[in-house]
């Protein structure tokens, strides 16, 4: 009979059993023992640290959106290209997609030099879902305000992203928007 | 002479190195059958949707689903998506058939995808009972594999 827990088998060989019977336990099999409540402390105290990082996760992902909010609001199309990945991916409000930095800074130069050149964004976190501990998939509300537009509002609707953690920033890999 | 643990030691590393090779080589033919199974989803949801299967369209989400419609207002769970259902099936959607086709999906992970869908509606009404000759637009999931099935974790759709 194993004295503690779960011995792997490849420990048992060491195993040793005295005529004073179970009370002393061998050294591999007190190795053994504290691999496993190493094991478990970890797995408990991650468990623990994953609730703070969450709110620390959700707390930088909103400091991304502000982030992207305010270069969005410097219309510098660069800057704005530059919160998605790499190989990031915008679809529109029709549907028409950029994917990459370099589709998505033209698309950005070319709508903030041209019918967006006096509109500002206002966004506003509205809920965030974790798909995984780097992945999230975020709906935020979004107003989009310019001077000539009727009652001074150009769009208003739903912006959805899903944001992915690299380097401990995270950015944008998918985003879309619907107006309403 | 190498002794017995190294042996081991080596086999295991040998077998680590295996598996991870081939499972790297499926990959590709992986996400061709996956992408394959999510197209079939999203058939199996229309299908629903055109029985006007209030439960079934909701048991095509995960029991914690989110929806979010046209509107930005939300459904969350089996029961709120079937309310959902339930009530659009029998007023304004009553008459209408959708048609749903796969645009593009980007896999997240192995097991998580982003999924775009070109969506169009007919015989639907207003809310205060005017024909809309077509509705369209877009649908954006992020779908999940559960025991082998792609089921729907967050739904948004826009129409344009």
């Amino acid at each position: 009979m194993p004295p503690i827990g779960w011995i792997p088998v490849w420990a048992s060989p060491d195993l040793k059993f005295t005529a004073s019977g179970c009370a002393m336990i061998s050294i591999p099999s007190k190795a053994a023992f504290a691999v496993l409540l190493f094991l478990t402390f970890s797995a408990a105290s991650s468990r623990a640290q994953m609730a703070s990082n969450r709110d620390a996760d959700t707390a930088a992902i909103k400091q991304s959106v502000a982030a992207f909010a305010d270069s969005w609001n410097t219309h510098d199309g660069h800057a704005v290209a530059m919160h998605y990945l790499e190989d990031g991916d915008f679809t529109s409000i029709k549907g028409e997609v950029s994917h990459g930095r370099k589709e998505l800074e033209d698309h950005y130069t070319t709508v903030f030099g041209t019918f967006l050149k006096n509109a500002h964004t206002t966004d506003t976190v509205k809920s965030i879902r974790f798909l995984g501990p780097d992945t999230a998939s975020v709906d935020i509300d979004w107003l989009v305000t310019e001077p000539n537009a009727p009652g001074g509002v150009l769009r208003k609707g739903l912006v959805t992203w899903i944001v992915t953690k690299r380097n401990g920033q995270w950015m944008i890999m998918i985003y879309h928007e619907s107006a309403f | 002479m190498i002794s017995a643990r190294v042996k081991i030691a080596v086999a295991v590393f040998l077998f680590v190195s295996f598996s991870a090779a081939v499972s790297w080589a499926q990959m590709p033919s992986n996400m061709d059958a996956d992408s394959a199974a999510i197209k079939q989803c999203v058939a199996a949801w229309e299908d629903a949707w055109n029985r006007h299967d209030a439960h079934a369209t909701a048991t095509r989400y995960v029991e914690d689903g989110d929806f979010s419609s046209t509107t930005g207002i939300p459904s969350h769970g089996w029961k709120e998506l079937e309310e959902h259902y339930n009530a659009i099936f029998t007023t304004f959607l009553k008459d209408a058939h959708r048609t749903d086709g796969v645009k593009s999906i980007r896999f997240l992970t192995p097991e998580i995808a982003s999924v775009d869908i070109d969506w169009q509606m007919t015989g639907a009404k207003t809310r205060d009972g005017q024909d809309v000759p077509i509705r369209k637009g877009l649908l954006t999931w992020i779908v999940t594999k559960h025991n082998g099935e792609w089921m729907i974790t967050i739904y948004h759709e826009s129409a344009f």
